[in-house]
């Protein structure tokens, strides 16, 4: 096995590796969609936080395509799909008097979430 | 350790997780499957390398040049890695402005993912428990707890880098600061101010 040497270290941390996958997926929501994240509960890894699971937002921007964390992890594929920046309210997160006028933004993949309305 | 009196002084023993981690190095070192100068490498591209002033750089740039501010904000991988800031960790950088009445902040509640090459390595709080569930259930008390104490119609802006993209806030320019030289802008920028638990002040 190759072993990391020093004089690679700058080259490595200046270069990075990036999740993107420069891939034509077609996304499948657009800004503005209304949707409902889903309430899986995977017991592998994944990186859909708990806390928004089942609660309802506004797909705020598109990142483009990215690798899918939950299937690459576990060497199941790269199952490359869109990423959003998905806008959820406090009071949609927290209920009771939370702030509807302030805004969390959560990154979400296609397989997060599925449509409302 | 039995309690004892006398006069001299016992050196304490390195924490639980310290001792665990010099138990891992030793034995990958052994093992032959790290190499001793490049993980001195890392860590000093990291402790001394690397760092929040690359951020205040950024910052400092938009501040002064509403085009590069434009191209930051519309793209900002590209936009910081025309500065010379890119790689681990800054792979695909969003940027977000705090504005008259708009306040950004960013957290990563599953850990603590942060953009390394313009932040460096993230201060112990930004990893810890509290702040990540708070910072997302109550972010006015914990940016009130920083001391940035935000009039209610403030609208507050939470960025969770849950998946692959890492959040920079560009913090609005301090009144005042006009005359000011690049440098001495960035000069002023915290690292905080670019996590969104402080602003920038003039000094």
């Amino acid at each position: 096995m190759a072993v990391l040497s020093a004089d690679q270290v700058a080259g490595l941390a200046a270069t990075g590796a990036s999740c993107r996958v420069d891939e034509a997926v077609a996304p499948k929501f657009s800004v503005g969609d209304h949707v409902v994240v889903r309430n899986i509960n995977p017991s592998g890894h994944t990186r859909l936080p708990r806390y928004v699971r089942g609660k309802r937002g506004v797909v705020d921007r598109d990142h483009g395509v990215f690798v899918f964390p939950d299937t690459n992890a576990h060497i199941e594929g790269e199952k490359p799909q869109h990423v959003y920046s998905v806008r959820f309210t406090p009071r949609e997160l927290w209920g009771g008097d939370a702030s509807e006028r302030d805004s969390v933004y959560i990154d979400m993949w296609d397989d997060y979430i599925d449509p409302t309305e | 350790m039995a309690k004892h009196d006398h006069d001299h002084e016992h050196t304490a023993p390195p924490s639980d997780p310290a001792l665990r981690v010099k138990a891992l190095e030793s034995l990958l070192l052994e093992k032959g499957l790290i190499d001793a100068a490049a993980l001195d490498e890392i860590i000093d591209t990291y402790e001394n390398k690397i760092g929040p002033r690359n951020g205040a750089a950024v910052v400092a740039r938009a501040w002064v040049d509403a085009d590069y501010k434009k191209r930051l904000l519309d793209d900002a991988t590209a936009a910081i890695a025309e500065l010379g800031f890119s790689g681990v960790q800054g792979e695909d950088m969003v940027v977000v402005e705090n504005l008259p009445g708009l306040h950004n902040m960013v957290v990563c509640t599953l850990c603590s993912c942060y953009p390394w090459p313009t932040l460096g390595l993230p201060p112990v709080w930004y990893k810890a428990a509290p702040y990540r569930s708070r910072a997302v259930s109550d972010p006015r008390s914990v940016l009130d707890e920083f001391g940035v104490t935000l009039a209610d119609d403030v609208e507050i802006r939470v960025w969770d880098s849950n998946a692959e993209l890492r959040y920079l806030v560009l913090p609005e320019r301090p009144d005042g600061t006009d005359g000011m030289s690049e440098d001495q802008l960035a000069a002023m920028v915290t690292r905080d101010s670019m996590i969104g638990t402080g602003l920038v002040q003039a000094p």
